[in-house]
């Protein structure tokens, strides 16, 4: 008679477990411990999610010798892993969309300052962090789109114009957990102080077409449907449109226009995804010219344009399509006030109830 | 003498075993639970003052809403299936459990994705019909919306444990009920509830559960709820220790929902007592009530499951040239292979605390089998932090004996997939464990107790007996949590190695980039290996010993 004993089992299926975990098709490049030569690589933490983005990534590989590894997750919970890391991280360098983001990484002391001439000429000053811990690679403008047929572009002036009497009911926005309302009323905190800030978030509160739902694509829809005439909207999602697979989609951005708002006076809201060291990097060197490649012109014209962004360097023109919108004049802010602002934001938007 | 001695420490065995298994899965909550004496701040407050009533409405609303319509839905299939035949009988018996294959928050982008204004009802409205309609009809994007939504894929576990039990257990009493004249209604309410009552309870909490700890539809459709708020706390503001109250205070509702179902059961044991139970013949419907039943079944599976599965489809025939390549080979791999993995640790680990907890007569294996359903009640992007700080504490360790041996530092444990895994166990413990505890609530103790008699230690009982009686609920609880793993999203998004991505990561990256289409083709192959394990889970149920 053969005896079991239940450790004996427990202990072999834990080890079989083990083995087959070694199996998994993840374990290479950053996760595998080889000590003999070390390897050229860079990890990167990110929250873009473009096709483009691997195919750029490839073709650095292929000019430099240095192997990208990613891990594809969300923005904040991305910050929460590196914070978590700490000095143990295997992160190079974190990029995500959006300047709040970004400073808020800074803020947590995740990211460290780098000294690029490339960097610093490719990229314009307000598009980068004060201490260059962080920098913009593509931009993107939060516009006013509306109905060709309902309204005259001569109706529309400013983001703060959607907040008289006569856009009552009219006025299409997504709710206030998202990251680029709130960006948008910490400029708006910059720029005109919190008590206009709150005024201008409480008068477009009042002003809604309909309780906020769905994203950015959806409010355009909104118009579409006849629920509202205005939408506020980031300029790419617009462009996605336009060129979407499904024919519905392209009727319905066919229908509406792009409005820059605030031309006479304080600038369309602009932002960016952009990118940072990692404050415990262990391939400095590499990140930086994973950095450096991203911001040259010719990758800034393919990494733009997939999708419908406008180029940070200003030696590279934007695609045909946001040509076609026109020049803007942007508003005069360092992007890091964004994310200086950005707990007022939210706090000013739970006050007045946008939901 | 020497028996007894022998069975003791053979038993001691699980004792210990289900000791460390119950640590390590309490660890993760407990890091993040001395959080709590973390200092307070002043978002607290304000999340105090302006949301956290909002929060608590909307998670009842949608719960209690939920668990109403999921009871209906399913008790209601549940009854008809297994007491009557129809037409497709044998394809709906499966076919209405299929629904379990396509995650929530699939569903809720498919749905909004087929009633939108660009979306295919409106746009044959439009288009062929010149008929423009007015948005509110077609609005999915709310609470109604979203109780739909749970309601259509989540039923069917409400459908699954009360049809297995009206087939296998309630034969005599039911035919017994017919016997005496009682017609199917009076059967149904009379008989039918009451003696199904553990088992809708068993399968409405689990409905429960999944509601709270939904993220995905919620925050599709915009609703606050507890899980947005402890992201939108934690991520959004930086601030773990609101985060963790409200944590913290959803674990407390979800207590009581668990103590009340304790309560609701009853004390009732429903094992067999004799080793021959006969399964439920269904009666053959005519006339009205034939079409009835069967239009019932239909628009549930066509609303359920065909209806966005065709959407999906369809967008797939968009897609698929720009999304398909070699690499999506890795997904599929990936994904089967962690869910594969996972599930074998996790049903091994819940045989041995629950055939500990059934055999100590004392309070402690009661405690250790309720500590199991912990990890179901957090929500998994917790988990997935506590998980994490547990393994970079490890890492700490191992680092200093790298160094100390001289080698250069790096993190190992908390870059491998163990950890990933790790971390499944502790969310999807008590779904194998829920499935096993049943299985033996089933066959009762007297087969061990006749086994024990008999001179067989504890061990060899359980390899020689107790494992054999309960193999369908070894074989259900494995698919079920298969197919949970393949599905989950926030906790498998935090703890991903580099380069390692499934298909639902997969999936949501899309999705979260509002680029639904493309996301299609992820979406559809998740729905397609769930199908199949659902299809293999009814093979298991079916052939299980009546």
């Amino acid at each position: 008679m053969f005896k079991k004993n239940l450790f004996t089992v427990v202990t072999m299926v834990l080890l079989a477990a083990l083995v087959l975990a070694g199996c998994g098709k993840s374990n290479e490049g950053a996760s595998s411990n080889n000590n003999d030569t070390k390897k050229e690589e860079v990890n990167l933490y990110t929250s873009r999610h473009y096709e483009v983005d691997d195919k750029i990534f490839a073709d650095f590989t292929k000019e430099t010798g240095i192997k990208v590894n990613l891990i594809k997750g969300k923005e904040d919970e991305l910050i929460e892993r590196l914070t978590r890391e700490g000095k143990a991280t295997k992160g190079d360098l974190f990029f995500t969309s959006d300047a709040g983001r970004l400073h808020w990484a800074k803020d947590k002391d995740l990211l460290q300052s780098v000294e690029s001439e490339t960097l610093n000429k490719n990229i314009p000053d307000n598009l980068r962090d004060k201490d260059n811990q962080w920098f913009g690679l593509t931009k993107r403008a939060r516009v006013i789109v509306y109905d060709q047929k309902k309204v005259d572009k001569s109706e529309l002036s400013t983001y703060e114009a959607l907040t008289e009497d006569k856009w009552k009911g009219k006025v299409l926005i997504r709710s206030s957990e998202n990251i680029y309302n709130q960006s948008l009323v910490s400029s708006f905190i910059s720029l005109n102080g919190k008590d206009e800030a709150k005024k201008w978030a409480e008068g477009i509160v009042k002003n809604m077409a309909r309780d906020p739902q769905g994203g950015d694509k959806d409010q355009a829809k909104g118009i579409a449907a006849g629920e509202g005439d205005v939408a506020i909207m980031n300029s790419y999602y617009f462009g996605q449109m336009l060129n979407s697979e499904d024919p519905e989609e392209v009727k319905v951005a066919k229908q509406l226009s792009v409005f820059f708002p605030n031309q006479e006076t304080t600038g369309t809201h602009i932002n960016i995804s952009g990118i940072g060291v990692t404050k415990h990097a262990n391939n400095k060197e590499n990140a930086i010219k994973l950095m450096e490649y991203l911001s040259s012109p010719k990758v800034q014209e393919v990494f733009a344009e997939a999708n419908y962004e406008y180029p940070v360097n200003k030696e590279v023109e934007p695609s045909e399509l946001l040509k076609s919108w026109g020049p803007f004049k942007e508003q005069d802010l360092n992007l890091s006030e964004l994310g200086e602002n950005n707990a007022d934001a939210v706090k000013i938007m739970n006050e007045v109830s946008w939901k | 003498m020497y028996y007894i001695r022998k069975m003791r420490s053979q038993f001691n065995s699980w004792a210990l075993l289900s000791v460390i298994f119950s640590i390590l899965i309490l660890l993760p909550a407990l890091l993040i639970m001395v959080q709590l004496f973390a200092e307070s701040n002043e978002n607290w407050e304000h999340i105090k003052e302006y949301m956290l009533k909002n929060y608590i409405v909307n998670s009842v609303t949608l719960v209690s809403f939920t668990g109403l319509f999921t009871v209906l839905i399913g008790v209601s299939a549940a009854w008809l299936v297994s007491a009557y035949k129809v037409p497709m009988h044998r394809f709906f018996k499966w076919g209405l459990i299929l629904p379990l294959a396509i995650p929530p928050y699939i569903g809720a982008y498919t749905y909004h994705g087929i009633l939108n204004y660009t979306g295919v009802i409106q746009t044959s409205l439009r288009n062929q019909f010149g008929i423009k309609v007015d948005q509110k009809f077609f609005d999915i994007m709310n609470i109604p919306g979203a109780v739909f939504i749970f309601t259509m894929f989540l039923y069917p576990y409400v459908y699954i444990i009360t049809k297995s039990f009206l087939e296998n257990q309630s034969s005599s009493l039911i035919e017994n009920a017919r016997l005496l004249g009682k017609g199917s209604f009076m059967t149904f309410i009379q008989v039918v509830l009451p003696v199904s009552r553990a088992a809708i309870v068993g399968g409405v909490s689990l409905v429960i559960l999944e509601v709270f700890n939904d993220y995905g539809v919620v925050k599709y459709f915009g609703i606050q709820t507890f899980s947005t708020a402890i992201f939108q706390a934690w991520f959004g503001m930086g601030d773990i220790y609101s985060a963790i109250k409200l944590a913290g205070t959803l674990m407390f509702i979800v207590v009581l929902i668990l103590i009340l179902e304790k309560v609701i059961r009853g004390r009732k044991q429903y094992s067999y007592s004799t080793s021959k139970v006969r399964p439920l013949q269904p009666k053959e419907l005519k006339g009205w009530k034939k079409f009835a039943v069967l239009s019932f079944f239909l628009s549930l599976f066509a609303l359920a499951f065909a209806i966005p599965f065709i959407q999906l489809l369809h967008w797939v025939y968009m897609t698929y040239d720009v999304i398909l390549s070699a690499a999506f080979a890795d997904l599929i791999w990936n994904s089967v292979f962690v869910a594969a993995v996972g599930s074998l640790l996790i049903i091994m680990v819940a045989l041995i605390i629950a055939n500990f907890s059934r055999l100590s007569k004392g309070w402690t294996g009661k405690f250790f089998s309720k500590i199991t359903v912990l990890g179901y009640s957090i929500p998994g992007a917790v988990i997935a932090i506590g998980v994490l700080t547990l393994f970079l504490f490890l890492d700490q360790k191992v680092i200093s004996l790298y160094e100390w041996l001289g080698l250069e530092p790096t993190l190992v444990l908390s870059l491998s997939i163990s950890m990933l895994i790790f971390a499944y166990v502790v969310r999807f413990l008590a779904v194998g464990f829920n499935s096993i505890e049943s299985g033996f609530d089933k066959v009762g103790t007297v087969f061990t107790e006749a086994s024990r008699t008999l001179g067989m230690s504890v061990t060899k009982t359980f390899f020689k007996v107790d494992i054999k009686m309960i193999k369908g609920a070894i074989a259900g609880g494995f698919i079920l949590v298969f197919v949970d793993i393949l599905k989950e999203l926030p906790l498998t998004l935090i703890l991903q190695p580099f380069n390692f991505y499934t298909l639902a990561t997969k999936t949501f990256q899309y999705a979260s980039d509002e680029r639904i289409h493309e996301a299609s083709v992820s979406s559809m192959v998740i729905i397609c290996i769930s199908a199949l394990s659902i299809f293999f889970l009814h093979r298991v149920l079916e052939k299980e010993p009546k």
